[in-house]
């Protein structure tokens, strides 16, 4: 049944192998190849709580399944511990040196890490106001950080701000390691497109900057938009 | 699903081997993969240099925060990003049900036209697995 539910996951047919693999498990409960593909399936239908509880049967059943391992690190980083994110990861190459999808995760992790331990030192100086850097017309939302995900400004301010430039930093961490994944080189701008708006990002060593825009506006406009209120940001906080 | 339910899908968008395929014809584009969003390799076509399994474990992380995130970093579904690099080379992605479709631009790719042929194929892709 587990080979069935394997053929299906490979012909995308992920809610029928799901389905499978269930039923499987209930006559063969300690299997891992069946706890591991549950996981994978619960990933792939992103049921991520579903898929750390089975991540975490297979653990119980053999403690340095680097699948499992690397599927909890992976659950972690979704949901922002980056700590906990790095402690998995290490123990799989620990015993599995030469995992290369783990390891492309640690230098993300570390990252991660690194930018929380100096944020911890690095006060905020405030915000500053809009008008200072006469932010276009058709912004729907600004966001201007340091490496570190201290808000520099924000433009409208409000409760989740800091979650929203703390998310923009991991995108960019990720999005970096990604781009180095492929050989690009290191993360410049982005854009982002939504149901509704499209956010433009643009970063170096230091700082971030987001400006999301109706996804009607010209992306040439937008970019150029981008532009201007990223050099005022570089000059005002210089 | 039921085999009528697949046979009666739409076949354009079905098959992700044949999406990407159709994508690597665009112009500048040097190379594309689907990743499944537990970060498997469904199809992959990429420079000899670059190693696919872990680019795939990146690329279905950087999926999943957008996912999560989604429109202005905040929430929902995002059909398209674009991420390019100092170089002005850069990485597309497309979220599916299925997977993330993935492409590699070089310096002189046009960003607007493999932004409009990747949300053209996510849509495709939607509406081949939809239910």
């Amino acid at each position: 049944m587990f080979r069935r539910a394997q053929h299906l996951r490979d012909e995308a047919r992920y809610k029928r192998a799901a389905l499978v693999v269930e039923d499987a498990l209930l006559q063969d409960p300690t299997s891992v190849v069946g706890h591991l593909l549950a996981a994978s399936l619960h990933m792939v239908l992103r049921e991520t709580g579903q898929a750390r509880a089975s991540f975490e049967r297979v653990l119980a059943l053999e403690p340095t399944q680097p699948r499992a391992l690397l599927g909890l690190a992976r659950v972690a980083l979704e949901e922002g511990d980056a700590a906990a994110c790095l402690e998995l990861l290490t123990r799989a190459l620990t015993r599995y040196p030469d995992f290369q999808e783990a390891r492309a995760l640690l230098e993300v992790a570390r990252g991660l890490v690194a930018t929380a331990d100096a944020k911890r030192t690095v006060a905020s100086n405030g915000a500053i106001h809009a008008d200072r850097l006469r932010l276009p017309a058709e912004s729907l939302e600004a966001l201007f950080m340091r490496a570190d995900a201290t808000v520099l400004f924000a433009e409208p301010h409000g409760p989740r701000t800091n979650a929203v430039a703390g998310s923009a930093v991991k995108l960019a961490t990720v999005a970096t390691a990604m781009l180095a994944g492929a050989g690009l080189g290191p993360l410049r701008h982005a854009v982002i497109e939504g149901v509704a708006d499209t956010t433009y990002l643009r970063a170096d060593d230091a700082a971030l900057l987001t400006v999301s825009f109706d996804r009607d506006l010209k992306s040439a406009t937008a970019v150029e938009h981008l532009k201007r209120v990223w050099d005022r940001c570089r000059s005002e906080f210089a | 699903m039921s085999p009528a339910a697949v046979i009666a899908r739409p076949a354009l968008g079905r098959d992700l081997r044949d999406v990407l395929a159709e994508l690597l014809k665009l112009q500048h584009i040097i190379g594309g993969l689907v990743v499944a969003p537990d970060g498997l390799v469904i199809a992959a076509d990429l420079p000899r240099e670059i190693q696919a399994e872990p680019l795939a474990a990146l690329v279905a992380t950087v999926g999943r925060e957008l996912e999560r995130r989604g429109p202005r970093l905040r929430r929902g579904a995002f059909p398209t990003a674009q991420f390019a690099s100092v170089s002005g080379a850069a990485a597309f992605i497309g979220s599916t049900p299925v997977g993330f479709i993935v492409l590699l631009g070089g310096p002189r790719a046009d960003y607007d036209t493999i932004r409009a042929a990747l949300r053209e194929a996510v849509g495709a892709v939607y509406r081949a697995w939809a239910g």
